[in-house]
């Protein structure tokens, strides 16, 4: 650890205001080489300002940011780069139409004469790259090819090969599964070991604890404190992040008294259902007024399962039966009049429309309840939309908003708002929590409590243990397509689970 | 540089006034391209020109408000040019007939439904891209009019009831003016009040996320190419009644450019989403105020398309930096 050399990046009282927003006030941040610092905060507490200002995407109200002990020019993307600070964003960059090598390259690649591309050059270069950092990857492969855990080396490749100084994670593990992330912690230990100063940005703590040595904690857009991770606990930096109301509610979460099979009735009969090569022989109820979580592997198909009975994806074998009454939606429509309402995994390119405002959204799957004859009742919309932000705590609350403005947890709860609209008999969420932060986490997990009180049945899709620990009143596991074990939440441990996950027997 | 929020706006922030003149930029577009045109001709401010102005500027306007669905949902129709020549046809030929105004209204607007409901089919049902599929039917539709029409002109006399849509007034205003508002009212109380309004942003902003909040995307997609297919068909209506002619060859290349370019400038994003039949109805008079103010000043024709293409890329340009 060089905890004594000088930083490599030092950041000293940035500010960003947007009209009568303070995203960022006077805020220091400095890194070292060989550092692996976390940077953590609620949605909304400043990261990704303070991120955008040192990639050079947006330009500081005051404040200054020195590389190597010299001042740098701000709101310059191509000088940071040229600087050594690459970032590597929660959605892939790369194209993934073209090679490894390709991608490694893009933009700068090495010619010759008349312009030609030097391919043996960066062949060479490339090569002493992946031997440098202990990476092993097919350069010639397609980027489209390779598994997401791959695609993040490629592009921490591409860092590096443009001699990056410091690399910025935003959420790096986000689509990566468990045992993806131990490999991408290796590569970034290796990465420490040379002198590479990492900003380690994410939501889940056991990552954080595992592979940073520092952490920064912001709120509000201030920095709130910044401590050697070792000397410091989870408790504690929640506790820092969320303030103690927020932190105590999770706990009193957790604590909440379980209900397997909910009321007795069941809602939702699933048997034998099955789509060729993907998944098939699955068989289970969901009660009335309980929560039923599935959890697995990324890719361990329940977003597909899911999908299928919603009616977005059809099945081609086994039977659902809701009520009683069998059923078999072929699109969203059929599945919405069947009182099935369904949050997708992706809420930027499947639940929201960004540019629209939060009331547009909230009345979106229920809008035929608000025509008056041909027309909209206006009037009604708004009242509704109130309702539900007043209802979701919906930050800011006002309903003229673009949805594009709200932070995550925001989006989210607009999203889970539109399908509560509905009062569905089924709410199926697909990895509802995703890049949501600590407090909004606890508020989502406030409201289905509330709907399954309400005799809700509550199918979810979760890949976070923690969050499948703390909500579910019973738990499934999906291993390759199969639902392995349904279990009472209150009588199986986490390390069941993960043992199950893995595709050891229960 | 180290002035907390106290100095925001001073760091490469856009100017003040750029920044109030964004939003507003067409209708300050259109103030100063009167006043220039006012200075340098007077008689650009009669009520004459004026009434001209909108006169000139209805059939290219109705088409424009009927396009604006189109566009918002992150298509286009490229083939309103040769609907709108068949629809004159249609109308010319029921009026031979010797048929009521009704049928012969019908009839023309019949085949804009029609070939608008072939666009729709295709484009939502196959999923075709909506640039090929409406660049197919424009050829395809022009073919068929030169079939229909043949190369002569077909002169619409002695029907009083039918010329008047084109060339009768009412309180001083041309009766075509009056349709153009009409449509063009129609259409801004069903973007802002109704659920295909709605829909129509809504499938432009995320298509996907739409679809899954269970809406019937296949049948609004085929309703908004309907409603553009019967607004170029109406226009056809209302020019063949002004030139009492129905030709194979009106709304010559060309008309689809000027239509989009009017939805365009009144802010409708081309990929689709955002947009307003309100503002299409003023980038509909910015197109018409710049024709007529260069006609007036006999500015050549040549010089005319340059000076409007350039105009267009500045008032668009403008337009996008309030982003």
């Amino acid at each position: 650890m060089s905890a004594q050399a000088a930083p490599v990046l030092n950041a000293r009282g940035l500010s960003k205001v947007y009209g009568n927003l303070v995203a960022l006030a006077d805020a220091d941040f400095a890194v070292r080489p060989g550092e692996v610092r976390a940077l953590i905060g609620s949605n909304g507490a400043g990261k990704s300002t303070l991120v955008k200002i040192l990639t050079g995407a947006i330009v500081p109200t005051g404040g200054r940011v020195e590389i190597g002990g010299e001042p740098v020019p701000l709101g310059d993307p191509l000088g940071m780069i040229r600087r050594g600070v690459a970032c590597i964003y929660q959605h892939s960059n790369l194209a993934p139409a073209m090679s490894v090598l390709d991608n490694i390259f893009l933009g700068r690649q090495p010619t010759g004469r008349f312009g030609i591309v030097d391919t043996r050059r960066q062949r060479r270069e490339a090569a002493a790259l992946l031997a440098r950092h202990g990476i092993e990857i097919a350069l010639d492969a397609p980027v489209g090819t390779l598994p997401t855990v791959k695609q993040k080396e490629v592009e921490i490749l591409k860092a590096l090969a443009l001699d990056a100084r410091v690399i910025l994670m935003d959420e790096p593990t986000a689509w990566l599964a468990s045992a993806d992330v131990a490999r991408l912690h290796a590569t970034i230990r290796a990465l420490r070991q040379r002198g590479v100063a990492i900003v380690y940005i994410s939501h889940v703590l056991d990552e954080i604890f595992a592979v940073c040595d520092t952490v920064t904690i912001m709120r509000d857009g201030r920095v709130v404190a910044e401590s050697q991770l070792a000397e410091t606990d989870r408790a504690q930096v929640v506790q820092l992040m969320v303030g103690e109301t927020l932190a105590r509610e999770t706990v009193a979460a957790a604590r909440q008294q379980r209900r397997p099979r909910g009321t007795g009735e069941i809602r939702l009969r699933v048997r034998d259902l099955g789509r060729r090569g993907v998944f098939g022989g699955v068989s289970f109820d969901l009660h009335a007024g309980e929560i039923l979580c599935l959890t697995g592997l990324i890719g361990s198909k329940r977003t597909e399962l899911v999908r299928c009975i919603f009616g977005s994806d059809r099945f081609d074998a086994g039977t659902i039966e809701i009520d009683g009454r069998a059923v078999s939606p072929r699109s969203p429509v059929e599945g919405i009049a069947s009182g099935i309402g369904f949050v997708p995994e992706d809420r930027h390119r499947e639940g929201l429309m960004l540019d629209m405002t939060v009331t547009d959204n909230l009345v979106m799957a229920t809008l035929d309840r608000h025509r008056r004859g041909p027309l909209l009742s206006l009037a009604g919309m708004a009242r509704a939309g109130r309702r539900a932000i007043d209802d979701l705590s919906v930050r800011p609350p006002g309903g003229g908003t673009a949805v594009k403005l709200l932070s995550g947890g925001n989006q989210q709860k607009v999203l889970v708002g539109k399908w509560l609209a509905l009062g569905p008999r089924i709410l199926i969420l697909d990895e509802p929590t995703v890049g949501v932060d600590i407090g909004a986490k606890a508020e989502i997990y406030a409201i289905l409590r509330r709907e399954r009180e309400k005799g809700a049945a509550i199918l979810m899709v979760s890949s976070d243990l923690e969050e499948v620990m703390t909500v579910a009143d019973r738990i499934g596991v999906m291993v390759s397509g199969r639902l392995s074990a349904v279990h009472d939440a209150g009588s199986v441990g986490m390390d069941e689970i993960v043992r199950e996950i893995g595709g050891g027997t229960p | 540089m180290t002035a907390p929020a106290d100095r925001r706006g001073t760091v490469r922030a856009r100017p003040a006034p750029m920044r109030h003149l964004a939003p507003n930029a067409l209708p300050v577009a259109m103030a100063v391209a009167v006043a220039v045109f006012a200075l340098l001709e007077p008689a650009f401010l009669s009520i004459d020109n004026l009434v001209g102005i909108a006169r000139q500027v209805a059939i290219v306007g109705i088409m424009a408000v009927c396009m604006t669905f189109v566009i918002m949902t992150g298509g286009v129709d490229l083939s309103v040019g040769p609907v709108l020549a068949l629809a004159g046809l249609a109308a010319f030929f029921a009026l031979d007939g010797g048929h009521p105004l009704p049928v012969v209204l019908l009839a023309g607007l019949a085949v804009g439904a029609a070939v608008g409901l072939a666009n729709g089919l295709t484009v939502a049902v196959l999923q075709l891209p909506p640039i090929i599929v409406t660049l197919a039917m424009l050829s395809i539709a022009r073919g068929t009019a030169l079939i229909v029409g043949g190369p002569e002109q077909h002169l619409i006399r002695n029907e009083p009831a039918y010329s008047f849509i084109g060339t009768g007034s009412v309180l001083g205003l041309p009766f075509s003016v009056y349709v153009f508002a009409a449509v063009a009212g129609l259409m801004i109380l069903v973007q802002r009040r109704t659920p295909l309004g709605l829909l129509v942003a809504a499938i432009g902003d995320n298509e996907r996320a739409a679809y899954l909040s269970g809406h019937r995307i296949r049948i609004t997609k085929t309703v908004v190419y309907v409603i553009c297919g019967t607004g170029a068909a109406l226009a056809g209506i209302i020019q063949s009644s002004q030139v009492h002619t129905a030709l194979a060859t009106y709304g010559p290349f060309g008309t689809e450019l000027d239509v989009i370019a009017a939805v365009v400038l009144g802010g409708t994003s081309i990929m689709g989403g955002n947009g307003s039949v309100a503002r299409t109805v003023l980038g509909v008079f910015f197109l018409g105020i710049l024709n007529n103010g260069m006609n007036i000043l006999n500015v050549p024709i040549d010089i005319q398309l340059i000076a409007k293409g350039a105009i267009i890329v500045v008032a668009l340009s403008v337009a996008a930096r309030r982003a």
